[in-house]
């Protein structure tokens, strides 16, 4: 729906600044940015230091840290199904390497695991593809223009992003392999936006020190993602995708190796065996768990399942205990609420806004730092703009794009957007859009090595299930970099291990058994359980009049 | 502080509910919800014809039709907002051939792409596909461009398409048009663009090791020293050129 | 004057020497078109059957963007493109029950009545352009050039949408002497080169095509001109072939008229694209020195 006469009248008021807001940018004039100590200060209004959201670990190998309620709730559950169950003497599918995961992270992983050797099973809850990274907009970092940049900027940009507190191995190995990851991509054709004579266009992301954004239009990730699921359905001999079927527990073997997983076949509801070599955990993030509450832009599929199969078998979780609020997500109009604007529209010089046609806060902050100015701009200061519905956001000022860039730049460069408000009836490249900070990014994850290694034999890390490269806070842009850049080394890593190191044995879920005892000593109800697979929307005046008593009769 | 959750299972209701018809079956919805919502108010839970939920993967391709109209509409079920009396239904997959090859053989010739895909010129220019594209893909356009050699022009034209198989499902060719149409972005995205040769260069740069004494030195940094390097780091200007250049070769 | 242009799938790829040429001799003549910015296949080939009007929507598409151009004119370059167009466009004006039928199934464009006129190059020059002005263009006559002009099937062929009579044509002879060479006449220059048949029976197709040749020679022609693509593939590509099945005795370059008038008018020989005409075809013209002033 377009906007209603009141937020009209109040876009008059951005309107008004708008000139002068221009100006300021033509002359190159920037709000300053906050300096460490000033962002110290705004990050208290930011949610992850609401310490009514979260709690201690009860039971696992990260005991005792504090993470958020959604996220400890699906940790410390039990099984989906008793592992006692299960006949581990025989199994349904045999490969060299099982990969947990079909989005980009995954992908990739397959890709290099085919190349080195491997015969590969993708298992994925949803379709091949469905998943965060085809949704990812804005852009990928890598320093690729020597004149000015390097992995030594890269580096610095992405520390002082997380903090400081990322792990330097993680961020080297990141920072070094970036532009590898852009020119693999560029050769399997993925059509990145280009200059006539091939120089990649790159622009600035929040924290970047040089414009190393590189991007498809406004599909960077959609782009990527494609191009990827399109390679790997050449390889189809070698790489077989099983879909609507997502893994529940990881199988490990007699040596304590991980060895396969239990998968679910979400239309048929039976569990199957895959036994393997070694296994990819790439299973993303989990912004559906919709921690304290907020919206999210993440896929459907988005609960954090990886995190629970792996925690089980003994990993430790790390820098779970950030999330990323993506700062600018759409709050009106309600239909598309939580649909992420992508931060390109802030590198292209869009100002944030508040009621009174102020800008509050430079826009290329990191998202953090952006997200929670936004939250007290709003919650604090009382300056948000009113929604219908009684929400509030923060103007996106994107009319400022046709001034400083030239009329038609929004049409060309975010056609995605333009034509999604369009069918509202609102016009973006002549109407700001209304945003608020939205669920983004599981900043943490699971501990793993540069080398996709974790402390259990046999079972490689890649992607946003991953914890310690983007430290406390993730920068624009290194996410889909994340994903091919450690999908790749992950791949490769576990055909070499398949190949060289793995050990057969017996398979067993001792590991699973334990943990439940585990849960049921700490006081945990049986019915919690985990991974929750997908997340449950059922309205309930609905669930109210569900009363049939499970698997009685025949009809369930 | 918190906002609205996903769904309507935390909104209370109030705007005014109306009739739309999934698969045949009468339901009341809010007239303000997507498909994909109303569908989950009625009471249905996901398992396929969802995924991102935010219009780019193409999962929840929906037809519909409205009362005295024989018109087919088509929407994303994530981005379409309910009608009083639709009659609808999601198409979550649809069969279509793909053909495979291995990409690094190819030369980038359309000779390639009729080889791999000769039922593409089963295509009478009917435009159903374009018609029925959620996304307003010029399905028949970018397929013409194809018959004719112009690979750049497909892959343009089909740009913005998300793979959801409704150009298939509609076609009288029995064409399976999005897989063409990636062929033909791959092919013009490797093959027909310039390649980038500062991404070559910095590559080169990378595996000689030129930036290792450089980053080890900044990972050999203590979190004060670090924070200093950070903040002293010359920042581009937002409005520089491609042949910006920092003042100081530092890191470079 | 603004013109519509269709260029024609083939025209893009083997055929871009017609292509080429004739816009280059177009903007010699000082005549701006502009392609059409969306156009599709128009099927190559009119349908027949009197019932199969699916076959017309693709031609009456390309009609309907015509005219969403707002140009009166729809200029073509490949005879069969121009003869499927000039068809449909006819249909759709003669025709009220059908063209309700098409335009009701085309309900998401334009409705059209064959409001645009489909012309050929040929025709145009000769009733936009008039070969007075053609000839005041020349800077580089083709003097004592003996050319066969070769008009196939689909130029004249049904009277609907010829451009000019059948039985007798002239329009070709008149734009070759304008240009400075000398036309040919010869007994088969209207019969069909075999078209699509080279393709479900190539032995007839190679056998009609010889005989067009080795008439065309006997005549006294050192070289054939034609409009179409796939009479260029059937007459000039085949000619190996000729050679080793039917035993032709002599190669006979075989150009499209744009190439030529391009010549004749000074257009730089690269927008001819000669490379893409038999080699012997560019041979003739080098060793007959008509090369010299478009260098």
């Amino acid at each position: 729906m377009p906007y209603p006469e009141e937020l009209k009248r109040l876009i008059k008021k951005v309107e008004s600044t708008r000139p002068e807001r221009v100006a300021r940018k033509k002359r190159n004039e920037e709000v300053p940015f906050l300096s460490l100590d000033d962002r110290e200060k705004v990050l208290q209004y930011h949610p992850d230091f609401r310490e009514e959201g979260r709690r201690a670990l009860n039971i696992g190998p990260s005991k005792g840290y504090k993470i958020a309620h959604e996220m400890a709730d699906i940790l410390e559950a039990h099984s989906r199904v008793k592992p006692a169950q299960i006949d581990l003497t025989k199994w349904d599918y045999e490969t060299d390497v099982l990969i947990i995961g079909g989005g980009g992270a995954g992908t990739s992983a397959a890709l290099l695991a085919q190349e080195n050797g491997a015969k590969v099973i993708i298992a994925t809850k949803l379709r091949h593809g469905d998943a965060n990274t085809m949704m990812a907009e804005g852009g990928i970092q890598a320093a690729t223009k020597g004149h000015k940049d390097s992995p030594y900027f890269h580096y610095l940009d992405v520390m002082g992003g997380g903090h400081f507190k990322n792990v330097p191995e993680l961020v080297e190995t990141l920072a070094n392999k970036a532009p590898d990851a852009i020119m693999w991509l560029e050769s399997l054709g993925c059509n990145f936006s280009k200059y006539p004579d091939g120089t990649l266009k790159t622009i600035h992301g929040g924290g970047t020190s040089r414009k190393r954004m590189h991007y498809a239009a406004d599909i960077t990730g959609a782009e990527m993602m494609r191009t990827i699921r399109d390679e790997a359905r050449n390889r189809v001999s070698d790489i077989q995708v099983l879909e609507f079927a997502p893994a529940v527990e990881l199988i490990l073997n007699e040596h304590g190796r991980c060895a396969g997983a239990v998968l679910y076949n979400l239309e048929t509801e039976e569990y199957f065996v895959v036994k393997a070599k070694a296994v990819v955990m790439a299973t993303g993030g989990s912004g559906r768990l919709h921690m304290q509450g907020f919206m999210t832009t993440n896929h459907y599929g988005a609960t954090g399942d990886g995190l629970v199969l792996a925690y089980r078998a003994g990993v430790p979780v790390v820098f779970l205990h950030t999330v990323q609020y993506h700062p600018t997500g759409i709050v009106f109009p309600e239909q598309a609420e939580g649909i992420l604007i992508t931060e390109k529209f802030r590198g292209s010089g869009a100002n944030l806004v508040n009621i009174d046609g102020e800008q509050f806060v430079n826009e290329r902050e990191p998202r953090d730092v952006e997200a929670a100015s936004i939250i007290k701009e709003c919650v604090v200061k009382s300056k948000g703009i009113p929604t219908p519905t009684g929400k509030l956001g923060i103007w996106l000022d994107s009319p400022m794009i046709e001034d400083l860039a030239g009329a038609g730049t929004v049409e060309r460069e975010f056609p995605g957007k333009y034509i999604l408000y369009k069918r509202f009836g609102i016009d973006i490249s002549k109407e700001p859009m209304l945003i608020y900070p939205t669920l983004h990014y599981q900043n943490g994850g699971l501990e793993f090595k540069a080398t996709g290694h974790t402390g259990l034999p046999g079972l490689f890390v890649a992607g946003e299930v991953g914890g310690g490269i983007h430290g406390e806070n993730r920068l624009m842009g290194n996410s889909l970099l994340d994903i091919i850049v450690f999908g790749r080394i992950a791949g490769k890593s576990a055909a070499l291990y398949a190949k060289n190191e793995f050990k057969d044995g017996k398979l067993s879920l001792e590991h699973a058994e334990r943990y439940n005892k585990e849960a049921s000593a700490a006081g945990i109800a049986e019915d919690k359980v985990a991974p929750m697979i997908l997340p449950d929307y059922t309205d309930p005046r609905v669930r109210e009049r569900q009363l049939t008593t499970h698997y009685v009769g025949t009809l369930r | 502080m918190s906002t609205l959750d996903e769904g309507v299972a935390k909104t209370e209701i109030a705007a005014k509910l109306i009739p739309i018809y999934v698969m045949g079956k009468k339901y009341e919805v809010p007239e303000s919800l997507t498909i994909m919502k109303a569908i989950e108010y009625a009471g249905y839970k996901y398992i396929r014809g969802c995924g991102c939920r935010g219009g780019v993967c193409g999962a929840c391709s929906t037809v519909y039709r409205k009362p005295n109209d024989y018109k087919i509409y088509t929407g994303l079920a994530c981005q379409t907002v309910v009608e009083p009396d639709m009659y609808l239904t999601q198409i979550p997959f649809y069969p279509a051939i793909r053909a495979t090859y291995n990409f690094y053989e190819l030369e980038g010739r359309p000779e390639e792409i009729y080889e791999l895909y000769p039922e593409l010129f089963r295509c009478v220019a009917c435009n159903n596909c374009t018609k029925v594209c959620p996304m307003d893909v010029e399905v028949m356009d970018y397929i013409s461009a194809l018959k004719r050699g112009d690979i750049a022009a497909a892959a343009k034209i089909s740009f913005d398409c998300i793979q959801c198989g409704l150009c298939a499902s509609r076609c009288m060719g029995e064409l399976a048009q999005y897989h063409m149409a990636q062929l033909a972005r791959r092919v013009y995205g490797a093959y027909l663009t310039p390649r980038a040769d500062h991404l070559k260069t910095v590559v080169a740069n990378i595996e000689a090791g030129r930036f290792d004494l450089g980053v080890k030195s900044l990972k050999a940094m203590n979190q004060e020293q670090l924070k200093q390097a950070y903040q002293a780091r010359e920042m581009e200007p937002a409005t520089a050129g491609e042949d910006w250049k920092p003042k100081e070769s530092i890191g470079l | 004057m603004k013109v519509s242009y269709y260029p024609g799938c083939t025209l893009k790829t083997h055929g871009k020497g017609l292509e080429s040429s004739a816009l280059a001799c177009l903007e010699k003549l000082g005549i701006t078109v502009e392609e059409l910015p969306r156009w599709n296949c128009c099927g190559a080939v009119y349908s027949l059957a009197d019932d199969d009007l699916i076959h017309m929507v693709a031609p009456v598409r390309d009609l309907v963007r015509a005219k969403e151009q707002g140009n009166e004119i729809l200029l073509t370059l490949c005879a069969m493109c121009y003869n499927t167009l000039a068809r449909a466009n006819a249909l759709m004006k003669n025709d009220p029950e059908k063209r309700k039928t098409i335009n009701w199934f085309m309900d998401e464009e334009l409705d059209y009545a064959g409001e645009i006129k489909v012309v050929h190059f040929l025709d145009f020059l000769r009733d936009y352009v008039g070969w007075d002005k053609l000839k005041e263009k020349v800077t580089n006559p083709l003097k004592g050039l003996k050319a066969a002009p070769y008009y196939g099937c689909t130029l004249l062929r049904p009277k609907e949408a010829g451009i000019d009579r059948f039985d007798n044509p002239s329009i070709f002879q008149d734009c070759l002497r304008a240009l400075g060479a000398e036309a040919v006449d010869f007994d088969m220059s209207t019969q069909c080169c075999g078209t699509y048949q080279v393709l479900g029976n190539p032995e007839a197709s190679l056998k009609v095509s010889f005989d067009i040749l080795k008439n065309a020679s006997e005549f006294g022609a050192e070289a054939l001109v034609l409009a179409c693509p796939l009479c260029d593939y059937n007459l000039g590509k085949r000619q190996g072939e000729m050679k080793n099945k039917l035993g032709l005795a002599n190669d006979m370059p075989v150009y499209y008229f744009t190439q030529l008038m391009a010549l004749a008018l000074g257009v730089p020989e690269a927008e001819c694209h000669f490379e893409l005409n038999r080699e012997i075809s560019l041979g003739f013209l080098k060793e007959r020195n008509f090369l010299k002033a478009s260098a």
